[in-house]
């Protein structure tokens, strides 16, 4: 023990306090005669300042950050759990979600052109019409309910056409990268259902429909990145094919 | 707002659950991460946790605020998920003792002057044992008091005041190396002193 050069406190006396000091929930006195034995004593303040640090760093950590299509999941369990009456509808509920399904059904086209650019000969584009991204604030949730329906369609029609793109040149693909992509678009699939489950038992859900349209735009973009991939690897591009499949793992 | 909320939620108005979802669901999946370690852990322990106020709401008296109740259930759950995962090498009496001996990291950047990485205290608080990492992380991440955690996890306040220290002093000796000093050593022997005991 380091006792020599403080007569008030010993490297044990400050160990049992050390945490308390840390946390700054010792009294003056007791205070001061801690401060007394780290000034004199490298060890002792050397493990005050790491356990400082430790804390101070803890405290700091950041947030983990939930999955959208989570809540999908849980409500169609708790309705599974015991079926409730849908909720009332609620016109100012879906002010939010009117342009985001605008957005999205904007999106999904945006995609379908990326695909037929990839594509030759061309494919024809999506069939049917974008909604207006611009809407009055005076819409009805009719129309709200309606924008949803098509920005679902867009969706299920690109999705198609993507995946009969990837069924078509699928051979392109190593089988170990091909079956990995299965494997990712089944969990997306299953929360696909899971997130339709939860529309179905609470179909004002904002959190649900958010959970469903995050989980078709997660299917369009494996889709894409995969055929992406597999137009790479065709022009011997190995260092871009790498690119892709780096990516394809953070999505 | 609690009392209009907890009405809805007893009539199993799913919209009730959505909104109560949307208030607890960050600070309940994120205790429930730090615990568990994984994020499909978590995710699965908060569908338990909804799924069980979904079959208890009745019980609740609103003694403590409908957050407290939640949180509660949830580290309570993290415990039973904790304890059953342990239980396949270790009597569930050993919960709250740990007599391994903590091997540093094998990479470790924490050296001397340097500062303290968050990627490897995260990395370092998953390798905790269990009731080392309850304590740790509900007092120096969620800032309980440990009066709080006794109550949460059903132990002494002294209890977790050593399970804190045991804790703090096993991730230093994880980051830094084998403990560096006799002050690492002393308060190894201080934080053993004290008793650690269950339900008490």
């Amino acid at each position: 023990m380091n006792t020599e050069h403080q007569a008030d406190m010993t490297c044990r006396g400050l160990a049992s306090v050390v945490n308390d000091f840390v946390d700054g929930t010792l009294d003056a006195a007791a205070r001061g005669r801690v401060d007394a034995h780290l000034a004199s004593c490298a060890a002792c303040r050397a493990l005050a300042e790491d356990l400082q640090t430790l804390t101070r760093t803890a405290a700091a950590l950041p947030a983990h950050k939930l999955r959208p299509e989570v809540w999908g999941r849980i409500a169609s369990a708790i309705a599974a759990d015991r079926p409730t009456p849908a909720a009332s509808g609620l016109a100012a509920f879906w002010t939010g979600w009117r342009v985001a399904a605008a957005m999205a059904a904007v999106a999904i086209l945006a995609v379908t052109a990326s695909v037929v650019v990839l594509r030759t000969p061309p494919q024809p584009a999506t069939p049917g019409q974008a909604p207006a991204v611009h809407q009055s604030a005076q819409d009805t949730v009719q129309a709200v309910d309606e924008h949803l329906r098509i920005a679902d369609e867009h969706y299920q029609q690109a999705i198609t056409q993507l995946e009969k793109l990837v069924a078509t040149d699928q051979a392109a693909l190593d089988p170990a990268v091909a079956a990995t992509l299965d494997k990712n678009l089944g969990i997306i699939d299953k929360a696909v259902r899971e997130s339709r489950e939860a529309i179905k038992a609470q179909p004002n859900s904002q959190l649900a429909q958010t959970s469903l349209f995050e989980a078709l735009r997660q299917k369009v973009a494996l889709l894409e990145d995969t055929i992406a991939l597999i137009n790479t690897m065709r022009k011997g591009d190995q260092a871009g094919a790498a690119r892709v499949i780096g990516g394809l793992s953070k999505s | 707002m609690d009392r209009d909320l907890v009405t809805r939620l007893r009539r199993g108005d799913l919209s009730a659950f959505e909104e109560l979802y949307r208030q607890q669901s960050g600070k309940l999946y994120n205790v429930a991460f730090r615990m568990l370690g994984s994020a499909a852990d978590a995710e699965d322990l908060l569908q338990d946790v909804f799924l069980q106020a979904h079959r208890q709401i009745h019980t609740y008296r609103g003694e403590a605020l409908l957050g407290t109740w939640l949180y509660r259930m949830a580290v309570n759950a993290c415990l039973d998920h904790l304890r059953s995962r342990q239980g396949r090498q270790q009597k569930a009496t050993d919960f709250f003792e740990d007599l391994a001996i903590p091997e540093p990291m094998a990479s470790r950047s924490w050296q001397p002057d340097r500062a303290l990485d968050r990627l490897d205290l995260e990395a370092a608080i998953d390798r905790l044992p269990p009731s080392y990492r309850m304590a740790f992380v509900l007092h120096d991440v969620e800032g309980h008091e440990h009066h709080e955690i006794g109550d949460l996890l059903g132990i002494a306040t002294g209890t977790s005041k050593s399970l804190l220290h045991k804790a703090r002093l096993r991730l230093r000796t994880y980051l830094r190396g084998a403990p560096p000093s006799e002050a690492g050593r002393t308060a190894s022997a201080a934080g053993s002193g004290d008793a650690v005991r269950r339900g008490a």
